[in-house]
């Protein structure tokens, strides 16, 4: 690891090339970014028009700033971006942000102004992040180029790559707004005239703040380097991946795990079981996986307990389960004993477990907390689910139980999941997420995530 | 050991050096290697391949149908000749010398027939498809699935990126929609599957190693009734403007 990329992460000092004083455009925008989430390098703005920013000065050029500054962030129309890049790397400047749009994407003048940039940093040998980027996120050093008004950033230890603004712009406001997890890097790639997925990935692979990657990607600069890169991360780190598209026809939607898949992205699909990366499908799997990665361990392998208030339930989740590859095992005499213990004798109590009885009328704590030990103490199940009955009616336990038992039993991933009143799986989420334990408002989802879990586990597995 | 029982030519011939193969067809102004050349490559690499003999005429036909053992299939060759079927130049099946002579004699007289290739009849009910292609992107990928003309209709293949590890080849069997094929089948064992490993890892090389070889078609590759996998018939094909050897 030549600490290439570092600069990104850990700039000492930044300098922000078209500092504005108006609040709402990105040049403004991104010094709020900075300041909210305590960045406590050196920071330097510039502007032709010189005064003060946020009380801070404001340099009328880059030449006026001092010497040794480690990363600036180009905040300017593409037609001008190329220039000051030329005189950042004057000054000395190794690293640069490109934030501004409007140049390979758009049309062929503007991919000739992205032509120059290419130029530029191959005479000058400097590292450009982007164009066409929101920027990149490092909470462990309380630092974000991000030019989306997000404030405080959440510090966790999952890391995303994204080849989209999405993730340092809105998806990270929802994921601040509406999770309780935290991220570590997010690195937004741009048009990727420089930096690139196998670069990112070789960064974070070695990152001691990152222990899991998610990526969403729509094309390859370079498989072959990625694919190299690829094999050894997902042995110590787990990678997920939503790929987008196809990658040189572009037309064909995704459609998944078809035999109608274009031929290109067989081979994309291949590469990626080889790089042992497991691929996921749906853009909504990016926050969850995000999620499961932040709060619970790899599950051992993909042997899955659930306990459902309902038959319909319990057929519907178990059907689903095989389609993902989980197996629902039978349970150990141990567990069965308990389980029939907590319920009543004419019900016949094995996995899927049918907690209805004992939650109704032993109590939906007493049944739950128990049923769940019973199962979670079993050694052939690897990951427990329970569907958590919230009414009014039928009582609201005291979320405790939950987080106890998930201390306790801190090998095995608990996903929880609700069926009843909303404002209950709300209070429930607050609760124990804080504490760790995932929940997921819809009944599917958990099952979704372990499987991208226990596909992690058996790449990290495999065989050299 | 194994190689010599599959091929008593190896035992005759000094061993085939692939890039000559290569050089020769070249210099030839050929794009691909013959079918008996295409075995004779990959046989180089260790993938079994059907005992077969080539023949100019009825007599060696005969003489090559005895050393491989009865019954055997009598298959036109030449340089010209792509669609053997077709042109009803594929015999299968024959019991002795006699017949061997008499279709050989049939067989000779088809327009762009140069040789006879005499091949024993593989039996086994499964056939499976290997091979190598190149993406301008991915680089050399192996691929594997269903064979025989179940290929075109179900294209229940799949593809790796060489070089492939033996597990690549592994996750490979089980990636296909007919994995089942792998198992035991209709009272013959499972398919031997240290050399399925062995055929994909080493197809991944080749792609690595001769940057002449655009394609390789290895269709069928027959699962012998004691699980053994065969290439029956096989297609080299040349990079085009490639490099010419003279």
């Amino acid at each position: 690891m030549d600490g290439k990329l570092r600069p990104f992460f850990e700039p000492n000092s930044v300098a922000i090339i078209g500092a504005s004083s108006t609040p709402g455009k990105p040049g403004h925008e991104v010094i709020r970014n900075i300041l909210a989430n305590g960045y406590a390098g050196r920071l330097y703005l510039v502007n032709p028009k010189g005064g003060e920013i946020l009380g801070m000065p404001v340099q009328p050029s880059i030449a006026d700033l001092p010497a040794g500054i480690d990363l600036a962030i180009i905040i300017l129309p593409a037609e001008t971006s190329p220039q000051a890049l030329r005189n950042c790397a004057a000054k000395g400047i190794t690293h640069a942000v490109l934030s501004a749009g409007g140049f390979a994407e758009v049309d062929e003048g503007r991919a000739q102004i992205q032509q120059e940039l290419v130029d530029i940093i191959r005479e000058r040998e400097i590292c450009v992040l982007g164009p066409n980027t929101s920027g990149n996120i490092s909470t462990p050093h309380r630092f974000t180029s991000s030019f989306f008004p997000l404030g405080k950033i959440r510090r966790g230890k999952v890391s995303y790559i994204a080849q989209t603004g999405n993730f340092a712009t809105h998806t990270m406001k929802y994921i601040l707004t509406s999770e309780n997890f935290g991220v570590s890097r997010v690195i937004g790639l741009g048009n990727k005239i420089d930096i690139d997925e196998s670069e990112a990935l070789e960064y974070l692979a070695d990152d001691p703040e990152t222990s899991a990657i998610v990526m969403y990607l729509e094309s390859f600069k370079r498989p072959r380097r990625f694919l190299e890169i690829a094999r050894e991360v997902t042995r110590i780190k787990p990678v997920v991946m939503l790929k987008g598209g196809s990658t040189e026809i572009g037309r064909h939607a995704a459609v998944a795990h078809t035999a109608a898949m274009a031929a290109e992205d067989r081979l994309v699909d291949s590469m990626l079981r080889q790089a042992g990366i497991v691929r996921i499908w749906d853009y909504t799997h990016l926050i969850l996986a995000g999620k499961a990665l932040s709060m619970v361990p790899l599950p051992r392998g993909n042997r899955v307990s659930f306990l459902a208030p309902s038959g319909a339930m319990l057929v519907v989740l178990a059907d689903l389960c095989i389609h993902l590859g989980l197996e629902i095992p039978d349970l150990g005499p141990d567990a069965l004993q308990r389980l029939q213990e907590i319920s009543l004798p004419f019900i016949r109590m094995r996995n899927p477990v049918d907690i209805w009885v004992a939650a109704s009328v032993k109590g939906v704590e007493f049944g739950y907390r128990e049923g769940m030990e019973a199962v979670l103490k079993d050694p052939a199940i690897d990951a427990v689910v329970p569907i958590l009955m919230l009414t009014k009616d039928t009582g609201i336990p005291s979320f405790d139980f939950i987080i106890e038992l998930a201390r306790k039993y801190s090998e095995k991933p608990l996903l929880v999941t609700f069926s009843g009143e909303r404002q209950y799986m709300e209070d429930c989420k607050e609760f124990i997420e804080p504490a760790s334990v995932p929940t997921f408002p819809e009944i599917e989802q958990p099952f979704e995530v372990l499987s991208i879990l226990a596909r992690c586990r058996r790449a990290m597995n495999r065989p050299q | 050991m194994n190689a010599e029982q599959e091929n008593p030519r190896c035992r005759t011939k000094k061993m085939t050096d692939p890039m000559n193969l290569i050089k020769e067809t070249l210099a030839r102004g050929q794009s691909a290697l013959s079918e008996y050349d295409s075995k004779r490559f990959l046989s180089s690499f260790g993938i079994p391949v059907i005992r077969e003999g080539i023949a100019p005429d009825a007599e060696s036909a005969a003489a090559e149908a005895l050393k491989i053992g009865f019954p055997v299939v009598l298959k036109v060759t030449g340089r010209n000749l792509f669609h053997k079927t077709e042109v009803g130049g594929v015999v299968l099946n024959l019991r002795g010398e006699e017949e061997v002579k008499e279709e050989s004699g049939r067989l000779l007289k088809i327009q762009g027939c140069e040789a006879l290739l005499v091949q024993e009849m593989v039996k086994g009910d499964r056939e499976l498809v290997c091979g190598l292609t190149r993406d301008a992107q991915f680089g050399p990928c192996v691929m594997f699935g269903l064979g025989g003309i179940l290929t075109e209709l179900l294209g229940d293949v799949v593809f790796r990126i060489a070089p492939l590890t033996p597990w690549d080849a592994q996750e490979m069997m089980e990636e296909i929609r007919a994995r089942k094929i792998i198992e035991p089948f209709r009272g013959e064992p499972a398919v031997d599957m240290d050399i399925l490993v062995q055929i994909l890892v080493a197809l991944g090389e080749i792609g690595l190693q001769y940057g002449d070889v655009l394609e390789i078609d290895i269709n069928p590759l027959k699962i012998r009734s004691n699980g053994k996998p065969v290439s029956v018939d096989a297609l080299v094909v040349l990079k085009a403007g490639g490099p010419v050897y003279r």
